[in-house]
């Protein structure tokens, strides 16, 4: 295939920034042209997938769209009628598919989910002081448009440990490893990232796994909506504010630590399937490893054919179930279509390892990923994968970090007659997560910004 | 063997449905709206017809060919179709669906061509066999394991979970006499009934 014109894709559709700071605005369109107008203010900030030959920039701007988002912008109604479903209805229409049920249901998030929110505007920064400086310019430009307002906003920022930022979470595990490659995607390649092929090799998903117009991995065009131009270059993207139960986490594995022969890290890196500072289980199961996580060639560079019984990394840990890679058998074949790009980070400040942390605290960590389809990649992967274990012969057990328990979940620890491994049984799982809002949104390119700017989708 | 995989049986049933451009409420429109009525729990009449592991019933309209050429080809009737997958024979559980799910089955299948009743056994049996076409592919969660033999092994799974998590790492000779006895109560425990959706209560009573 041709290169992409990664001029015209919003940089956030083709790769994370690894920015330490970032704020999300969420946007009311209070106007139908002013709105317009102040969209076309904002096409000259978006960061695009150029390459940063001269170094990253300060800051990063970019911009997305929910359904009601794109309705107060007046679209015109024979465009809006051809978006998929899932993205019309919204993500909290979607919630008993999604399971957001009880402590997850919409009644538990944050106030501005509780508003119509049109569009998200995520700044990521370098610093403190550069994020403050363009969010205050951003807000000068919706100001004078008359046409947005911001109605909220989410601060997220890489956590600080002693000083420095890291790529930890607020469990403690180094987070961020790995996203697919797709072709024409411009990316450092690194073995364990795209798709495996019959010789066991790793290559590229095709570009319609992410981006719409473009062949995915059945040759088809994923479900798009008109015209084609407002489309093309385009991807959707959820966004799920996810509070983390700190105190809950630490004292269940300090708890159930105590009874497993292993030991409570390994007994987290089961939960997982990597150690906290990013080993993984696969390749090293009995000890971290500093040489595999700084591994480019390693360290998401494994398969589960060779695991089947989940021994090293067990089926319901969290990167197994997301991404089981070979793990359901015809060389991963199974899997391509249910991949997604993920764009996480965290809120709030880091407890201090030697304290029992929180549950209150507002901390968590924002998860944002993006998809050519929300219903058959990220909605699939959350209902299947994360909330129900029946394609990891789990039955109806969920992922154990993620899953939606209320506090009566189980999740098998699978082992080996090793007695530092033995299979051990996690019981009355609490929800160690809990859903505080978020949203489908529509990523447009650069065109169907311009397009929407000057009014002039026009799908006849 | 065509319809039967191991010990579970395959059966596929394609009864045409009557035409009456008569009739207020068509036959089929009869069938779907009966069918809406039937409770979707382990109330259903598949709940009695316990060697059921899984059953399903649907009208066919007709058939739409999709492809170039396009040509245009209709069935001579609407069919209600009627999958079941169950242990053991077909003789005997066609007896169990005439005499278990006599009433539901009446109401269904009386809006088929040529359906005798179920007062007569042996002729609704007879019947039945006429409508049946070859099954080749099953439900994939069958495996060859009875109804009776699935509702044992689940709730024996859940069963031993809960007394994993209690027990796990206690030393063994508090272990042994505690499995001892969670063995001869899980021995000796109600099966869940079919189509049940207590098995977790039923555990819960167990332990």
């Amino acid at each position: 295939m041709s290169k992409l014109d990664v001029t015209d894709i919003q940089g956030f559709a083709l790769r994370g920034y690894n920015f330490p700071f970032a704020r999300f605005h969420f946007l009311k369109i209070s106007d139908k042209q002013k709105g317009r107008e102040c969209i076309g203010g904002l096409v000259t900030y978006i960061t695009t997938g150029e390459r940063w030959d001269q170094g990253k920039p300060k800051t990063t701007v970019n911009v997305a769209f929910t359904y009601s988002g794109l309705v107060a912008l007046g679209l015109p109604q024979p465009s809006l009628m051809t978006f998929p479903v899932e993205f019309v209805q919204g993500m909290k229409a979607r919630g008993t598919i999604l399971s957001d049920t009880g402590k997850n249901s919409p009644h538990h998030w944050d106030p501005v989910w509780h508003k119509e929110v049109h569009a998200w505007l995520g700044v990521f920064a370098q610093s403190q002081s550069d994020l403050e400086r363009q969010c205050s310019g951003l807000l000068t430009l919706l100001q004078g448009s008359g046409g947005a307002e911001s109605i909220g906003s989410q601060d997220a920022a890489a956590l600080q440990i002693n000083g420095q930022p890291t790529t930890k979470e607020h469990f403690g595990y180094t987070d961020g490893f790995g996203n697919p490659e797709y072709l024409g995607v411009e990316k450092d390649s690194q073995p364990g990232q795209g798709k495996l092929t019959a010789d066991a090799k790793w290559t590229p998903l095709a570009t319609g796994e992410l981006l719409l117009e473009y062949a995915d991995e059945a040759g088809e065009l994923p479900v798009a909506p008109l015209p084609h131009l407002l489309a093309n270059n385009g991807t959707f993207m959820v966004y799920r504010k996810l509070h983390q139960n700190v105190a809950t986490f630490r004292k269940y594995l300090k708890d159930k630590g105590a009874l497993y022969p292993g030991g409570a890290d390994k007994l987290a890196s089961k939960f997982v399937g990597r150690w906290r500072d990013g080993t993984p289980v696969e390749l090293s199961p009995d000890k971290r490893s500093e040489e595999i996580v700084k591994d480019q060639n390693r360290n998401v560079n494994f398969t589960f054919g060779n695991d089947l019984d989940g021994a090293r990394c067990p089926f319901g840990a969290h990167i197994r179930r997301t991404n089981p890679r070979d793990a359901f058998g015809f060389n991963g074949k199974l899997i391509n279509r249910r991949r997604i790009s993920r764009r996480g980070m965290p809120y709030g400040p880091y407890t201090p390892d030697d304290q029992p942390g929180s549950d209150d605290e507002e901390h968590g960590i924002i998860f944002m990923a993006l998809n050519a389809s929300l219903f058959r990649q990220f909605e699939f992967v959350q209902q299947e994968w994360i909330e129900y274990g029946n394609d990891t012969k789990q039955g109806n057990d969920k992922d154990l970090l993620l899953g939606n328990h209320g506090g009566s979940g189980k999740v098998m620890i699978q082992g080996s007659a090793d007695p530092g491994n033995p299979p051990f049984l996690c019981g009355a799982l609490p929800n160690f997560v809990e859903l505080r809002g978020g949203d489908y949104f529509f990523v447009p390119s650069i065109t169907a910004l311009r397009m929407i700017a000057a009014n002039a989708v026009d799908p006849r | 063997m065509a319809n039967q995989s191991g010990s579970i049986y395959g059966l596929t049933i394609l009864s045409p449905i009557k035409d009456d451009p008569n009739a207020e409420i068509s036959p089929s429109l009869a069938i779907r709206m009966y069918l809406q009525t039937l409770p979707v729990d382990g109330g259903g009449p598949f709940g009695r017809v316990s060697n059921t592991h899984m059953a399903r019933l649907v009208v066919l309209d007709d058939v739409v060919y999709f492809g170039m050429p396009s040509c245009e080809e209709h069935l001579k009737s609407q069919y209600l179709i009627f999958e079941s997958n169950f242990d053991g024979e077909l003789e005997p559980y066609l007896t169990q669906l005439a005499t278990e799910a006599r009433d539901e089955v009446h109401n269904i299948w009386q809006h088929c061509i040529g359906y005798p009743g179920v007062q007569n056994v042996d002729a609704f049996i007879a019947y039945m066999k006429r409508c049946q076409v070859e099954t080749t592919f099953y439900f994939a969660d069958v495996n060859d394991k009875t109804v009776q033999q699935t509702l044992k092994a689940l709730q024996t799974q859940s069963a031993v979970a809960s007394f994993i998590e209690k027990n796990q790492g206690k030393r063994s000779e508090e272990l042994q006499p505690a499995f001892v006895e969670f063995m001869r109560r899980l021995n000796s425990a109600p099966r869940p009934k079919p189509g049940s959706t207590k098995g977790k209560e039923l555990t819960d009573e167990l332990l």
